[in-house]
């Protein structure tokens, strides 16, 4: 039993035990036999992520310990056993996710999927109409504030003219009539102005919306989240934790904080420019 | 001070983003400017026309700015044409490739009107320099 130890010691106790009653068992002709020798390829670890003990995954360490044993089998017979041990990990898994409840969980997270998709284009939707709002309120207000802001400077220097006394009377009722059309003209054109400065902040009502559809969206990431995290501790080999942001394409840096690999400012930009000498 | 006539093109798959870098640029002074949508689109845009300065996205559909950047570089009727690229990259990574693709400079977004005046400047006036 040496080499059996030596091999499974990354195994559970409990699967020692059980791979002891399987030899035990083996030894004695007239057990029913136990499953065929399996495929050595199986890791260890596949065996001992799964829990329930079934007969068909446990002899590995049979194949394993006692190499001559696995020669009992035809080697023909190898891809049906293959075959048919995938199909068993296969229902154990999927006993087991319907065991711990994690099917429906899975599949609400499947359905919220779409759902949250409808969200984003429509948080898409708003803010690319809100700042069209916005652009082209400011298209229409800017000539106008422009304008009065033109008026005025000449309007100005002719009165420091007048005031000068450089003007004929003729010149001085010419300043007078425009200056009086001028001031006529200036409510109707701040009104204006008004109007779309209401416009530009009644087109921030988006924020109000997609804050809320953005806040239900983040609560279904984090379930789906929770869920995977839940679904992975419980099956899967250990995850090598993915490198944030590979690559160029990566969009705004959401969270720059403890990250030496992205700038934040375009102070940042310019020193790093700088010191490679661009 | 630079030509008011300098012919701009602006690339960015954003309608709205390519609207505000027009009102900052007429604010500034530019008036003469056109728009592109992707890389692809600048590139039929600027070997049909005479445009003097791209300022030009990162992240665009068919054809991205760096790629543009690249092509533009090696085109030898558009070589010469200053490049500033404005973008939401934001890793060194980027910076770096950017200027040694050759742009003359890079805008992290979200930015503001006078940090595009700035960097505007700074090409305008080291062009001089190289044209003196």
């Amino acid at each position: 039993m040496e080499t059996a130890s030596s091999h499974a010691d990354n195994d559970t106790p409990e699967l020692e035990a059980l791979f002891e009653s399987i030899v035990a068992a083996k030894e004695d002709p007239g057990a029913k036999p136990a499953a065929p020798a399996l495929p050595r390829t199986v890791p260890a670890k596949s065996r001992a992520r799964i829990k329930s003990p079934v007969v068909a995954v446990a002899p590995a360490p049979v194949a394993k310990a006692k190499p001559n044993g696995a020669a009992e089998s035809p080697p023909e017979d190898g891809g049906r056993d293959m075959i048919e041990r995938i199909g068993h990990m296969t229902r154990q898994l999927h006993d087991t996710l319907r065991e711990l409840g994690y099917d429906s969980l899975v599949e609400q997270a499947a359905s919220a999927i779409p759902d949250a998709c409808d969200r984003l284009a429509y948080v898409a939707h708003l803010t690319e109409q809100a700042a069209n709002r916005a652009l082209s309120a400011t298209e229409k207000a800017k000539p106008l504030q422009e304008e009065m802001e033109r008026d005025a400077t000449r309007l100005h220097a002719d009165w420091e003219r007048v005031f000068a006394n450089q003007m004929t009377p003729e010149q001085f009722k010419e300043v007078a009539e425009r200056t009086r059309a001028y001031l006529k003209g200036v409510p109707a054109k701040t009104q204006a102005t008004n109007s779309e400065l209401m416009e530009i902040m009644m087109a921030q009502d988006f924020q109000d919306l997609t804050g809320q559809v953005i806040k239900k969206i983040t609560d279904l990431a984090k379930s789906l989240e929770d869920q995977l995290v839940a679904l992975l501790i419980e099956h899967a080999v250990p995850l090598k934790r993915a490198d944030a942001g590979e690559g160029m394409l990566n969009g705004p840096v959401i969270n720059g904080e403890g990250r030496d690999d992205v700038v934040t400012d375009q102070t940042q930009v310019d020193n790093l420019l700088e010191s490679l000498g661009f | 001070m630079p030509d008011s006539d300098i012919k701009f093109l602006v690339v960015d798959d954003f309608s709205t983003m390519r609207r505000i870098v027009r009102n900052l640029l007429k604010e500034l002074g530019f008036s003469n400017v056109e728009e592109a949508e992707d890389g692809v689109n600048a590139l039929q845009k600027l070997t049909a026309g005479d445009f003097d300065f791209i300022v030009s996205d990162w992240n665009m559909p068919n054809m991205d700015g760096l790629e543009l950047l690249k092509r533009i570089r090696a085109d030898e009727r558009l070589k010469g044409l200053p490049v500033l690229m404005i973008t939401a990259e934001a890793k060194k990574e980027n910076i770096i490739a950017a200027a040694q693709a050759g742009a003359n400079g890079y805008i992290v977004k979200p930015f503001t009107a006078s940090t595009l005046d700035e960097k505007l400047s700074k090409i305008f006036q080291k062009l001089e320099q190289v044209g003196a």
